[in-house]
């Protein structure tokens, strides 16, 4: 409903500015082809090894091993991998996140934190080397840490709005 | 993130060999490239679909009356922003509308311009950390590649996690924002 809305007065909007919608759309939906080529090895390798750390029995174990630790913090084990990947690599939370839609469901508890988890954060480390390689900074001062801080804060705010939003399912 | 892939692959293999599943480690692998290639197609829909309507956006100038909105505020964060402030409104307005494809070039010309005027090459200025510092927050009004994801693995209600990703991320933000302005203000005890 939301979204039908919001699509139809863009389209209203853009054909009142005299765009050409079709061109336009066509454009934009070309840029999302070298995205898709991108991500696809990322997320290759990374469902791989997350394929066979799960079907070997490894993450059981150590779910069981952290779980005191994780359930101290609030955190559920199989948002683990998403978050730790997060700020590394964007392929790779794609990857973690899907895996999850696949495994629980997008309306899942697990689903949803994750959801949440990903669309609140960034590709930190990712975005600092693509905009600081670009003009050959060396020295980043304090830009680590207050990118850190804001990570931090988005994966516990994450998990507090979830707990709040979803705590029913 | 080779730390992260080396560990899950050398655990897996580990406890396959120590379980007596050897003999699965390599179709555990491809099975998981397999549903890698899966699930990037089923939400490559989504991707096509948005990237185009977020480029009718972008054509139709919303990006650019955002950034007009913006910019009033960015004085505060950037004084010394000079003549990459343009630039900078349009890369804090493309990531504010979700487009962080268009927001990338704003933001690499926003460097350069910077740069331009930095006067310590190598070292990143204090325009330079706050805008990455925001940029690394993500403050997005509407996650709408997310909510496309969700919906083609089939959510019944894709929309649900629209607020607390809002939530979630301007309060990120908040801290990024906060942080900065404190680290780039000397104290008034100083002066």
């Amino acid at each position: 409903m939301f979204l039908a809305i919001l699509i139809l007065l863009l389209l209203l909007f853009a054909a009142v500015r005299r765009v050409n919608v079709f061109e336009a759309f066509r454009d934009g939906a070309a840029q999302a082809l070298p995205l898709i080529k991108t991500i696809l090895p990322t997320l290759a390798v990374f469902s791989a090894a997350m394929g066979l750390f799960r079907a070997s029995g490894a993450e059981a174990i150590l779910e069981s091993a952290l779980s005191p630790v994780l359930s101290a913090l609030g955190v559920e084990a199989p948002l683990v991998p998403l978050i730790l990947v997060r700020p590394f690599s964007g392929g790779a939370a794609v990857g973690a996140l899907t895996g999850l839609f696949q495994q629980y469901g997008p309306d899942s508890r697990i689903g949803l934190t994750a959801s949440v988890l990903l669309g609140s954060s960034e590709t930190i480390f990712y975005t600092l080397a693509l905009y600081f390689g670009s003009v050959g900074i060396k020295k980043t001062r304090f830009t680590v840490p207050v990118a850190l801080a804001a990570m931090l804060t988005s994966v516990v705010t994450g998990l507090l709005f979830s707990s709040l939003f979803f705590g029913s399912r | 993130m080779s730390i992260v892939i080396l560990f899950l692959l050398l655990a897996g293999i580990v406890t396959s060999l120590f379980l007596g599943r050897g003999g699965e480690v390599l179709s555990a692998l491809q099975s998981g490239a397999f549903e890698a290639v899966e699930n990037l197609l089923r939400i490559s829909g989504a991707y096509l679909l948005w990237m185009g309507l977020m480029n009718v956006a972008e054509k139709a100038g919303l990006i650019s009356a955002l950034s007009r909105l913006l910019s009033p505020f960015l004085s505060l964060l950037f004084p010394r922003a000079g003549k990459a402030k343009n630039a900078i409104s349009l890369n804090l307005a493309a990531n504010v509308l979700g487009m962080g494809n268009a927001a990338t070039p704003f933001g690499l010309k926003a460097m350069r311009l910077l740069n331009e005027s930095n006067p310590r090459p190598g070292i990143a200025t204090n325009e330079m950390c706050v805008l990455l510092a925001v940029n690394a927050s993500c403050l997005e009004l509407f996650p709408a590649t997310l909510v496309g994801m969700r919906l083609s693995f089939g959510s019944a209600d894709p929309m649900a996690v629209a607020l607390p990703t809002l939530l979630s991320s301007l309060a990120a933000t908040l801290v990024a924002v906060v942080l900065c302005l404190l680290l780039t203000r000397p104290c008034s005890s100083q002066s």
